[in-house]
C-alpha cells in the first residue's frame, strides 16, 4: 500500500476500528479469564466443596486459589487448562486436563520447549494410559495439579528427595523396601548422592524390566549401577569399592552378560533391586549366611561353600588371596618362558644370517646349518 | 672326444653292410618280379634307372628314420629320469612319525584350535575381534558348547596318549626317549654357544632334541593345568559345593593364564620350529605323511641316523 493509500484508509475511519479490535484482542481474554477465575472460585474456592458422583465416588473440588498463583502456572487461568468448561453449572463432567495443549516442542504458550510427552508415550505408564488403564499415572499424578513447582524447588513433588514418596503412592511395597535399603536410608539422612527411583528407572521414559530399551533391563542393569558405582569420587565417600564394577565385568557373569546372555547374573540378581543392603547386614541377600539362598536361585543346591572366597575378585590385588599368587606365578612363568623362546629364536636367526653371509662371501664352508 | 668320434662315425664297414643289404633286397625283388626271357640290355637299363632314382629316396628315408629314432630315445630317457628321481626320493626318506602318532597329533591340534577360538574371546572379551568371532560362531551359547566339545576331544586324546605310552611297544620306546636328561641341558648350552659363534659345530641330536622335548613337556604341563582347571569350571556347582568358591577362582585364573601361555608357546615356539623357520617355511608335511628326507634325518637327528644305519647294516640291508 502506498503512503497515499494509507492516509486514505485512515481518513475513511480504519484506524479507530483497528484500535478497537486490537484493544479487544489484548485485553478481553485476560479480563474475561480473570473474571472467569472469580466465577470458578465462587464455588471451587469454598473449602469443603465436593460432589458425589452417581457411582458413589466423592470428588473433592476445593481449589486453594493461592496454590496456582505460587506455581509455575501463576499467569494461567482456570479455563486455560480446563478448556472444555464453558458453562456454569457444567452440563458434562469436565475432562481431565491435557497438559499437551501447551507442553510440546514449538509451543507459543511459554511452556518449556521439550518433548517429554513423547518419551512418556513410549513409557510403561504412557502405554498403560493409552491402553485405557485408569490407574495409570498421567502428568498430574507425579507433578501435582495446581501447585506445580520446578524440580529444583524443595517443595516440588518431583524434587529428588520427594520422588520416592511420589512413586510410593502407587508402588507401596517397593517404596517400603527402598526406604529400608542402603540407598533409601542414605537419602533420608540427606545424602544427595543416594539414588532415588528415577536415578535407575528414568523419569518420563520409565520402561518395564522386560523391555530391551529399559535402563533396568538385564542387559543394562550393570551400566545403570555403574553410572555411580564406577566413580571413585562418589564411592570413596561411602567406603564402597569402585572396582566392583570392573571385577563384575571381568567375571564369567559379566562377560556372558556383555555377549548378550541375559540369564547370567547382573548386579540386581545378587544384590536385589530395591532392598539393597550392605553385606554385613544379616538381612542382606549378600550376607554370607544368605549366600547359599541367593546363589541357589541360579545354581541349584548351592551350599555354604559358595561363601568361601570372594565374589568380586581382582586377581591383581593382594586382597584376592591365593588367586593373586596364582596369577602372579603364571605371569612370571609366561614372561620368562616367552623371553627364553624369543632369545633362542633370535640367536638361531642371527647364526643363520651369519652363515649365509659367510657362504656368499665364499669364505670357509662350514657344515651346512639346519634347524633349529 | 676321439673315442666318441670312433664310435659314432660312419665307417667303411657300415657302408658295405648297407650296400650288401640293399643289393640283397633289390635282387630278391627283381628275381620275383622279372618275367622270363629278359634281355641283358633290359637289365642294364633297369640298373641305371634304379641307381639314379633310389639314391635320393633312401637318403630321405634314412633321415626320417634317424629323426624319429632320436625323438623316441629322448622321451624314453626323460621317463627314466622321472622314475629314477621318484624312486630315489622314496628311498631317500624315512618314516619319522607313525600313523598312530600322526592321528593323535591331528586330534590334539584340532581340539586345541577349537578351544583357542572359542576360549580366547572370553579372556579378551573387550576386543572387537572377540565379539566378531563369537558372533560368527553363532553366539556365546553356541561357543560354550563348542568349547566343551573341544574339551572332550582334548581330554580323550590326553588320556589316550597315556594309554599309548604304556600299552604300546612304540609308545613305551618313544616315551623313554622323551624323558629329559642331563645331556639335553648340555645340548642346549652347546647350541647357544654355536649360535653365538663360540662353537664351530652344532650339537648332535638323537631321536628327540631338547627343543622337541620342551615342546612335548610343555603340552604335558598345559594339558594337566587346562584339563584340571577346565573341569573345575565346567562342573562349577559341584566344585564350589565340595571345596569352596576360592577353588573355582583358582581354577578360573589358572585356566585363563595357562590358555594364554599355551597359545603363545604354540604360536611362537612350535610354529617357528615347524613353519616359520627359514628351513621349514611354509611348513613341513611330516605331520601328514610322517616322513622326513634323509638329508633332514642326517642333519637334525645325526645320532639316531647312525643307529638306524647300523641296525640296517646288521639286518643285511644295503648300507
Amino acid at each position: 500500500m502506498t503512503r497515499r493509500g494509507v492516509s486514505t484508509a485512515l481518513r475513511r475511519g480504519a484506524l479507530p476500528v483497528f484500535a478497537v479490535v486490537l484493544a479487544w484482542a489484548c485485553l478481553v481474554p485476560l479480563g474475561v479469564s480473570a473474571q472467569e477465575d472469580v466465577r470458578c472460585l465462587s464455588c471451587h474456592g469454598k473449602p469443603g466443596f465436593r460432589k458425589t458422583l452417581p457411582s458413589g465416588k466423592v470428588l473433592e473440588l476445593f481449589v486453594d486459589p493461592g496454590s496456582l498463583r505460587l506455581s509455575v502456572h501463576k499467569e494461567k487461568h482456570c479455563v486455560d487448562c480446563h478448556a472444555d468448561v464453558s458453562e456454569v453449572p457444567h452440563p458434562n463432567l469436565p475432562q481431565k486436563v491435557n497438559c499437551r495443549r501447551c507442553h510440546f516442542s514449538g509451543n507459543t504458550a511459554g511452556a518449556p520447549q521439550i518433548e517429554k510427552y513423547l518419551e512418556f508415550e513410549q513409557s510403561v505408564h504412557g502405554k498403560a494410559l493409552a491402553a485405557g488403564n485408569t490407574k495409570a499415572p498421567a502428568c498430574q499424578d507425579c507433578h501435582g495439579d495446581h501447585f506445580i513447582l520446578p524440580g529444583s524447588d524443595p517443595r516440588s513433588q518431583v524434587q529428588r528427595t520427594n520422588i520416592p514418596q511420589v512413586c510410593g503412592t502407587c508402588h507401596l511395597k517397593i517404596f517400603a523396601e527402598y526406604e529400608a535399603s542402603v540407598h533409601g536410608k542414605a537419602l533420608s539422612k540427606g545424602v544427595t548422592d543416594a539414588p532415588v527411583c528415577t536415578s535407575c528407572h528414568g523419569e518420563h521414559n520409565i520402561r518395564g524390566p522386560a523391555d530391551m530399551a529399559s535402563s533396568v533391563n538385564a542387559g543394562h542393569v550393570a551400566n545403570t549401577c555403574a553410572r555411580c558405582h564406577s566413580k571413585v569420587v562418589i564411592m570413596e565417600k561411602y567406603g564402597v569399592k569402585a572396582e566392583q564394577v570392573a571385577t563384575y565385568e571381568e567375571s564369567f557373569h559379566g562377560i556372558a552378560n556383555e555377549f548378550g546372555v541375559l540369564t547370567a547374573a547382573n548386579c540386581a540378581s545378587c544384590h536385589t533391586a530395591h532392598d539393597i543392603l550392605p553385606a554385613n547386614d544379616p538381612r542382606s541377600s549378600v550376607n554370607p549366611a544368605n549366600i547359599p539362598k541367593t546363589c541357589g536361585k541360579c545354581h541349584p543346591g548351592a551350599n555354604a561353600n559358595f561363601a568361601k572366597g570372594r565374589i568380586h575378585i581382582n586377581a591383581k590385588d593382594k586382597s584376592a588371596g591365593i588367586v593373586y599368587w596364582v596369577a602372579l606365578g603364571f605371569k612370571i612363568l609366561t614372561l620368562s618362558t616367552l623371553a627364553g623362546l624369543f632369545i633362542h629364536i633370535g640367536l638361531d636367526l642371527y647364526r643363520k644370517a651369519r652363515n649365509r653371509k659367510k657362504r656368499q662371501d665364499g669364505g670357509e664352508t662350514e657344515r651346512p646349518e639346519n634347524r633349529p | 672326444m676321439s673315442d666318441a668320434q670312433e664310435k659314432t662315425a660312419w665307417t667303411e664297414q657300415d657302408s658295405r653292410a648297407v650296400v650288401d643289404a640293399l643289393y640283397e633286397s633289390v635282387s630278391t625283388a627283381l628275381e620275383s618280379e622279372a618275367p622270363r626271357g629278359v634281355t641283358p640290355d633290359q637289365v642294364d637299363r633297369l640298373r641305371s634307372t634304379l641307381v639314379s632314382s633310389l639314391t635320393p629316396e633312401v637318403t630321405l628315408d634314412v633321415r626320417r628314420a634317424a629323426r624319429r629314432f632320436f625323438e623316441e630315445e629322448a622321451k624314453r630317457e626323460k621317463r627314466a629320469v622321472v622314475k629314477q628321481t621318484r624312486a630315489d626320493k622314496e628311498a631317500d626318506s624315512v618314516e619319522r612319525l607313525s600313523l598312530h602318532v600322526r592321528v593323535q597329533h591331528m586330534i590334539l591340534f584340532s581340539s586345541c584350535i577349537l578351544l583357542i577360538l572359542t576360549g580366547l574371546p572370553i579372556k579378551f572379551h573387550e576386543a572387537a575381534v572377540s565379539a566378531f568371532l563369537i558372533d560368527v560362531m553363532g553366539g556365546p551359547n553356541v561357543t560354550r558348547i563348542l568349547h566343551r566339545i573341544g574339551a572332550i576331544a582334548l581330554t580323550f586324546i590326553g588320556f589316550y596318549h597315556l594309554f599309548y605310552c604304556m600299552a604300546f611297544e612304540e609308545g613305551r620306546k618313544t616315551f623313554g626317549l622323551l624323558i629329559p636328561k642331563l645331556q639335553d641341558a648340555k645340548d642346549a648350552l652347546h647350541q647357544i654357544l654355536y649360535f653365538l659363534g663360540v662353537k664351530k659345530d652344532r650339537p648332535l641330536f638323537g631321536r628327540f632334541s631338547y627343543i622337541e622335548k620342551f615342546d612335548y613337556w610343555a603340552v604335558y604341563w598345559g594339558m594337566v593345568v587346562m584339563i584340571t582347571s577346565g573341569y573345575i569350571l565346567w562342573f562349577k556347582d559341584l566344585t564350589i559345593n565340595a571345596f569352596g568358591k576360592f577353588v573355582f577362582d583358582i581354577g578360573r585364573e589358572a585356566h585363563s593364564d595357562e590358555a594364554l601361555l599355551a597359545t603363545l608357546a604354540i604360536v611362537v615356539w612350535h610354529f617357528y620350529n615347524v613353519h616359520f623357520n627359514p628351513h621349514k617355511f611354509p611348513g613341513s608335511l611330516t605331520w601328514l605323511n610322517g616322513k622326513i628326507t634323509m638329508h633332514e634325518f642326517k642333519e637334525e637327528h645325526p645320532l639316531e641316523y647312525e643307529e638306524w644305519k647300523a641296525s640296517r647294516e646288521k639286518e643285511g640291508g644295503v648300507p
